[in-house]
């Protein structure tokens, strides 16, 4: 979730929890209030009533009385009984379901003697109406007020965040090999200034190891090339003395098969460090269709022995520019892995159509671990004749010429797949 | 036969005296660029193997100076750097060459009398050993005259025990001979035995003595 997603879901939560909690609340305060100044006006108007009646007034006038105002209503009564007020729903007229609430008094009254019910109605409708646009009114503002405050959050975040979101994409796009100092924007925020501080000194840092690691590596590797030399020209020596024994013999080929494998080793992590420092430009102009042939007849000693069963498509001509020795180790090494891990008797497919070269070969049953694939002395299982640094050259030559590859298992065989022209 | 090694690494250079000695060459060291031109001023020699990075200069250098006397002929590069910048720019300078360290003595001996048979007998194009008589532009081996159908890999191997004859040669030499050294994906040697299995029945079959010799599994001898 974005950072602010995050603050404005805070907001969202709280200003219509408010909502929810305000709205009804007001309602019911209101009507109270409302409806409370409405019993106090018909307590008065009884009061008024009681002390305005007197001695001469005539039962026929109360009745006269009565029939003229319709918010009164007088009726005998036995007994005395004390003041009641409540609120009635009365249909307005017959037949009609509608019905309109009333806010009725009633008290019993005294005249010459005789016991009377007084009944008196106030008409609550106006004051649901009034009730009902207060609310709404209450509501909108709070609707309004509500969404404004987000709104102008919103913005503002926004902008505060501003240099934040640009340090971010700089260093989504950084990239090790290719630049020396990271350019962050100057910003008046504390935070930020310390946030791109930090970032910048970490950058630099991290930048000056990897530029002595990689100086290291070269060095090392140039280093280990003469004391290898020597060794091997001194195992050479050594088998020409004699008398020499079988034995001898024996320790004398297990140093040089080793000493060769610690050359090749050196000579790969060496072909890393400079594919790395972009040693190699593109070029030349190369026919892959022709690199793959050669290729496929260098390894025939081997497909022949294993009785390789080799299909090979080439439907379209592909010509790429691109620096002529990476691509031959690109192609030199997927196809001696195919060869090289294939089972006697297996398949071995090549196609190139559309730009994409398919190298597909049979092999172990189980697929590789495809995010392990590349990375430097991965190797599976017990198999030790690899150096378990092909497919990490691999990737390595695809990353930097641009190309894209992909493996995949399908059905039992492993399939290797690079695009030419990825669409990035 | 009078080889110059202008090297740096001291133990190195005695490695290859011992082993070319054994050559009827006559090897001479320079261990920087200032010796080097000295010895180059004043003597003549039949090949030169020179060293790329030295104490006080690049080989390469030392090679562009070479070439303006026109004294490039028979010049071996010998260096760390496996880049093929480096390789093309010295065979561009005019060297013969190009090994890349580390390298078989084994190798760098089948090189030398490459260049010393290019160089030294430019008219004379048959090489005879024994009964052996190797047409070395025609690429063709004859025994007691009689023409050996040799297939490119079979001669190449010929040559290579030729060249290294009385010396033990290792399998891991004899297969970087023959497949290049670039190719080194395979650890398996069998390929050896195939065509040494081959070049030894065609030699024996047409009258020659079984000269290439097993020793233990660690390699070869072209015994004369």
């Amino acid at each position: 979730m974005k950072l602010l997603t995050k603050t404005l879901k805070s907001y969202l939560i709280y200003s219509s929890l408010l909502l929810l909690v305000t709205v009804p609340l007001f309602y019911f305060v209101v009507k109270r209030v409302l409806l409370h100044s409405v019993d106090k006006s018909l307590k008065t108007q009884l009061r008024d009533i009681r002390s305005n009646l007197n001695a001469n007034i005539s039962t026929a006038d109360l009745q006269v009385w009565s029939r003229l105002d319709k918010d009164i209503h007088l009726e005998k009564s036995g007994t005395y009984f004390n003041d009641r007020i409540y609120t009635r729903y009365i249909k307005t007229r017959e037949n009609d379901d509608d019905q309109v609430p009333y806010r009725q008094i009633e008290s019993c009254i005294s005249v010459n003697g005789q016991y009377y019910k007084l009944t008196i109605s106030t008409s609550l409708v106006e004051n649901e109406d009034l009730l009902a646009s207060i609310v709404l009114v209450e509501a909108l503002l709070l609707v309004a007020l509500m969404s404004g405050m987000l709104w102008i959050n919103r913005n503002i975040s926004r902008k505060l965040w501003a240099p934040f979101y640009e340090t971010l994409s700089k260093i989504q796009g950084y990239e090790f090999n290719k630049h020396a100092s990271i350019d962050l924007k100057k910003t008046n925020t504390t935070e930020f200034m310390d946030l791109n501080r930090c970032l910048e000194n970490l950058l630099n840092k991290n930048y000056d190891t990897y530029l002595v690691q990689k100086e290291f590596t070269e060095n090392a590797s140039h280093e280990l090339q003469t004391p290898l030399a020597i060794f091997q020209s001194q195992l050479e020596l050594l088998m020409q003395t004699s008398p020499l024994t079988e034995e001898q013999a024996g320790l004398i080929n297990s140093l040089e098969t080793n000493n060769k494998r610690l050359a090749r080793l050196n000579r790969s992590l060496l072909l890393l460090t400079k594919i790395e420092n972009e040693e190699y430009q593109p070029t030349e102009f190369i026919d892959i269709s022709e690199l793959v042939k050669k290729f496929i007849q260098s390894y025939q000693y081997y497909s022949q022995k294993k009785e390789l069963k080799i299909m090979e498509e080439y439907n379209d001509p592909l010509m790429i520019q691109a620096n002529k020795t990476l691509i031959e180790i690109l192609i030199g090494n997927l196809i001696s892995n195919a060869v090289r891990h294939n089972i006697p008797g297996g398949r071995l497919w090549i196609a190139l159509q559309g730009g994409v070269l398919s190298i597909k070969n049979s092999g172990a049953e189980e697929g590789l671990e495809t995010d392990k694939i590349y990375q430097r002395f991965y190797k599976k299982g017990a198999e030790k004749d690899g150096l378990g640094l092909g497919l990490a050259i691999v990737q390595r030559i695809c990353n930097i010429s641009h190309f894209s590859i992909q493996y995949q298992h399908p059905e039992g065989m492993h399939e290797f797949k690079i695009n030419f022209f990825p669409v990035s | 036969m009078k080889i110059l090694i202008i090297e740096d690494q001291q133990e190195l250079v005695k490695n290859m005296v011992r082993y070319l000695n054994t050559e009827s060459y006559l090897c001479e060291v320079a261990p920087d660029c200032e010796t080097a031109r000295r010895k180059i001023e004043s003597f003549e020699y039949d090949c030169i193997l020179l060293d790329v990075t030295l104490p006080d200069g690049n080989g390469l250098t030392l090679l562009n100076e070479l070439k303006k006397d026109n004294k490039t002929d028979g010049v071996i590069i010998i260096s760390a750097k496996n880049s093929i910048y480096d390789r093309i720019e010295g065979l561009n300078l005019g060297a013969d060459d190009y090994l890349v360290k580390p390298f078989h003595l084994s190798e760098l001996n089948a090189r030398i009398s490459a260049v010393i048979r290019r160089r030294k007998f430019s008219g004379q194009k048959l090489m005879t050993l024994n009964e052996l008589t190797i047409d070395l532009p025609g690429k063709v081996v004859f025994i007691y005259k009689k023409k050996l159908d040799l297939t490119r890999k079979e001669y190449d191997l010929l040559l290579f025990f030729v060249s290294n004859k009385n010396k033990v040669v290792s399998k891991n030499s004899i297969a970087e001979h023959l497949s290049g050294s670039d190719m080194d994906v395979f650890d398996n040697l069998d390929f050896i035995y195939t065509h040494i299995k081959n070049l030894k029945r065609k030699l024996t079959q047409a009258g020659g003595s079984d000269n290439i010799k097993s020793v233990y599994g660690m390699g070869y001898k072209f015994e004369v």
